[in-house]
């Protein structure tokens, strides 16, 4: 027999609850809110399965099967937007995703107080811009006597303006660059933050130790922020079909539709301007599920590659 | 537990769901709160203060009721004060969201060819306006005229739409000047100044393009566009696809009554393979394909096109004020594309169908009140009303013909808007305008708008028949249509982008085989029963 004393008996759901309930009461907003506008909504993917039509309700509808998910996958489009959003967002994910680290570093690096948050706040500025004005002004600057094409002219970089916004070829680029700079800053804050919680003590044995500023870095910052990079990754990659709908929606034109055309832009012209709401849900439910595996797959690696995981 | 609180959850969902979507029930209609009769104008009689919602499904149609003296006048005479509801982006958008979750508007006001119509008569959402008529207003069958009852009665015997600026085929006899919209404009100084040359052939087409764009490199210091064009589209650009076919008088059928495939006529080829050229050329600026409407309506004002296949009611507002500036600078309608052997440009004037209709949503509260506010409008009362406005403090009547005080003249010539917001005739709240009834009170156009009107008047032809060919919605061959008019608009500027003529020839070829591979026969065949259908309303053949 042994003398430990037996754990108390579990508390009932009841009890346990009560216990709780200032938590509770600050839970409960939040689960009813997300009930309300994410979880009753989703009833409605029902009529991805079903022909809709606006006059009559979602559960009157005549079951459609799986047809259109067929015609999406057999659409002459299918290919060209595939490419274009998983093209986009690759180049996202090689760009605008490590570029914040690096600026985090840098911006740690700063000696002086002051002139970092100066960096920081004008730095995050561009975040708040909205795309619709942001947009215009970029359609401007980007025309062929626009502001970027005059200073590059000027500059003996071109030659002729480019009307960049007028190729295909640019488009791409035009929308990995102009994201990355607006959402640089922002996407840093949460880098920052890890940084700031590092201990201190370790820069200092690492100081004694002789280490150089590259060292630091390399053998205590990075792998100390290394979860958050782990989470932030296993999150870019989750949202690889997402494109920025606000960008790509006032950046296309018909000139460059062919290298524009992206799953969300193709939902907003089937749904909401030819109203075929059936067709558009089920392209939205299969970039969710999608979305969903790529998640899988991804929080599958970092968690054997590095043990972290987001669940 | 788990378990309990899923399904709980799922309980609830199902609960909201079925709360939500749209109810159509059957409403009883009231018994008419007066008594009713045909020569009594049920507006006379009814005329308390009540508020009526109107849907206008143009995003564009700015003008507030109430501010002006003719929404005054109308509504101390009706007792009816309209709160105009209009969508602030996409109009589909707006509409389509007002329909599914059935907070339709009392009136509504949309292009009759809006796939929704039929949508909503179909779904029960809409009033029959002749049961209506019937039962509160008979004055409205004083008033409504017989063809256009006739060409929007349902195949269930009712109407549920009214037409404004509807001309039947008696009213192309009846008036010649009676102007289709579509023309060929140039800037005039730069026509004549290169010597007005013939612009109806390919050849003469873009050289002369060449020549404008030498010789006026740039306007104002901004480069010179040109050719301006229409708005590019999803289903691809009206200027380069059925106003040209109109240019080219290209037929909607051959000889035996069958549709006519106009996209693959080699005239209508030839003259887009010079496009390719032109835009090769540079003489397709990035701006055509880029502008909105609103982009371009502000190069229209600083005169940056040379010319433009455009709408010419389009650009009036700018066309206003190059004038003012500068009538030399004004933009001519002149010949332009036309088929080899040269035949005349067969350009449609406004049809049986009008522009936009009207109907009354079962939304309505008050359908009584509705119906007596539409036969004011369509009386002879209401129209002169919308297009002449207030006598005495607008207009005199001179020999029997309004003549507009000075100041009002002034204003209307100087600043349509603020005019709409001041006085509000001219046709501002154009919803149910009547324009062959307006003739009586129109003045003959004065420059700068004269010369277009008389241009396109003299090639303007009826062709209702061939307008609205849509198949039912919902049906296979609607989403085969969406998607050929889609497949043209990818096409289209892919053409125009084209580097050589093989290449354009290639896909110009793939075009046709996807058309056919996406069923388009099918769509023939169901086009076809619509054209004979509308034959036989119109009484053709």
């Amino acid at each position: 027999m042994s003398t430990v004393s037996k754990p108390a008996p579990k508390a009932s759901f009841g009890e346990r609850l009560k216990k709780q309930k200032y938590l509770q009461m600050m839970v409960w907003p939040g689960i009813i809110w997300m009930f309300i506008f994410n979880y009753i909504p989703m009833s409605g993917i029902i009529i991805a399965f079903k022909d809709y039509k606006i006059t009559g309700t979602m559960w009157g509808a005549p079951w459609a099967g799986l047809s259109h998910f067929k015609e999406f996958l057999t659409d002459p489009s299918f290919m060209n937007i595939m490419q274009n959003t998983l093209g986009i967002s690759l180049l996202k994910l090689c760009i605008a995703f490590p570029l914040p680290i690096l600026f985090a570093l840098l911006v740690n690096e700063v000696r002086s107080a002051r002139y970092k948050k100066s960096i920081q706040t004008i730095s995050y500025l561009p975040h708040f811009i909205s795309w619709v004005v942001l947009g215009g002004l970029l359609i401007t600057w980007l025309s062929d006597t626009g502001m970027i094409n005059e200073v590059l002219v000027m500059t003996g970089i071109l030659k002729e303006p480019i009307a960049f916004l007028a190729d295909p070829k640019y488009f791409w680029w035009v929308a990995v660059i102009s994201d990355t700079w607006k959402e640089l800053g922002w996407s840093a804050i949460i880098y920052i933050a890890a940084i700031s919680g590092i201990d201190q003590q370790m820069y200092e044995a690492a100081a004694i130790d002789g280490a150089t500023k590259m060292q630091k870095i390399w053998h205590i910052t990075l792998p100390a922020i290394k979860g958050t990079i782990a989470v932030m990754f296993i999150l870019a990659v989750a949202g690889m079909l997402n494109s920025n709908f606000d960008q790509i929606f006032i950046l296309n034109n018909v000139l460059n539709a062919e290298a524009s055309e992206v799953i969300d832009t193709y939902v907003y012209k089937m749904g909401m301007r030819s109203g075929r709401y059936s067709y558009a849900t089920a392209i939205g439910l299969f970039k969710s599920v999608v979305a969903m595996i790529l998640l899988v797959i991804a929080n599958f690696i970092t968690k054997k590659l590095q043990g972290r995981s987001l669940f | 537990m788990k378990n309990k609180i899923f399904l709980a959850m799922l309980a609830s969902i199902s609960v909201f769901a079925v709360g939500c979507g749209s109810s159509n029930t059957t409403k009883e209609l009231a018994a008419p709160s007066t008594e009713v009769s045909k020569d009594i104008p049920g507006w006379t009689v009814n005329n308390d203060p009540t508020d009526l919602s109107w849907y206008v499904n143009f995003s564009w149609f700015t003008t507030p009721w109430g501010n002006d003296i003719v929404s005054q006048k109308i509504t101390e005479e009706t007792g009816v004060n309209v709160n105009f509801i209009i969508p602030a982006g996409n109009e589909a958008e707006k509409l389509n969201t007002m329909i599914a979750s059935d907070t339709l508007p009392d009136l509504l006001t949309l292009g009759w060819w809006e796939g929704q119509i039929p949508e909503m008569i179909d779904a029960g959402m809409i009033y029959a306006l002749d049961e209506l008529a019937e039962l509160y207003d008979p004055y409205f069958f004083e008033v409504a005229d017989e063809a256009r009852l006739g060409w929007y009665t349902s195949q269930d015997g009712h109407v549920y739409q009214y037409p404004n600026s509807s001309y039947s085929p008696e009213d192309y006899e009846k008036y010649d000047n009676i102007a289709s919209n579509q023309t060929f404009l140039v800037r005039k100084d730069m026509y004549e100044a290169l010597g007005s040359p013939d612009m109806s052939t390919p050849e003469g087409f873009i050289d002369t393009l060449r020549k404008a764009k030498e010789m006026f490199p740039t306007v104002n210091n901004q480069p010179l566009i040109p050719l301006g064009l229409h708005e590019f589209n999803d289903a691809g650009n009206v200027s380069l696809d059925l106003f040209l076919q109109n240019f080219l008088a290209i037929p909607f059928e051959d000889e035996d009554g069958n549709l006519y495939d106009r996209m693959t006529d080699p005239e209508y080829v030839a003259w887009l393979k010079m496009f390719r050229e032109a835009t090769a050329e540079g003489l397709l600026a990035n701006d055509v394909f880029i502008d909105a409407r609103s982009q371009m309506e502000e190069k229209q004002a600083q005169g940056r096109y040379f010319a433009m296949l455009y709408q010419r009611t389009d650009m009036a507002t700018q066309q206003q004020i190059l004038f003012n500036n500068d009538p030399d600078s004004i933009y001519v309608a002149i010949d332009g594309p036309k088929n080899s052997s040269g035949d005349d440009h067969t350009l449609p004037g406004v049809g049986i169908q009008g522009w936009t209709v009207t109907l009354i949503s079962k939304n309505c509260d008050d359908p009584e009140r509705a119906i007596q506010f539409m036969s004011y409008f369509m009386s002879e009362h209401g129209q002169r009303m919308i297009k002449v406005g207030v006598e005495g403090e607008m207009y005199e009547m001179v020999n029997g013909q309004p003549v507009l005080h000075k100041e009002v003249q002034e204003l209307l010539d100087s600043d349509r808007a603020a005019y709409d917001r001041k006085y509000g005739a001219e046709d501002t709240f154009w919803m149910m305008q009547d324009l062959p009834m307006q003739q009586q009170w129109t003045e003959a156009s004065k420059e700068p708008f004269l010369q277009l009107e008389e241009w396109a008047a003299q090639y303007t032809i009826f062709n209702s028949q061939y307008d609205g060919l849509n198949p039912a919605l919902g049906s296979a061959e609607e989403v085969i249509a969406l998607k050929v008019s889609t497949l043209w608009g990818n096409t289209l500027p892919a053409l125009l982008l084209a580097k050589d003529e093989a290449e354009f020839d290639a896909i110009f070829e793939k075009y046709v085989n996807d058309r056919d591979a996406l069923g388009y026969d099918k769509l023939l065949a169901v086009q076809q029963e619509l054209l004979e259908e509308n034959k036989e309303k119109l009484g053709f053949k």
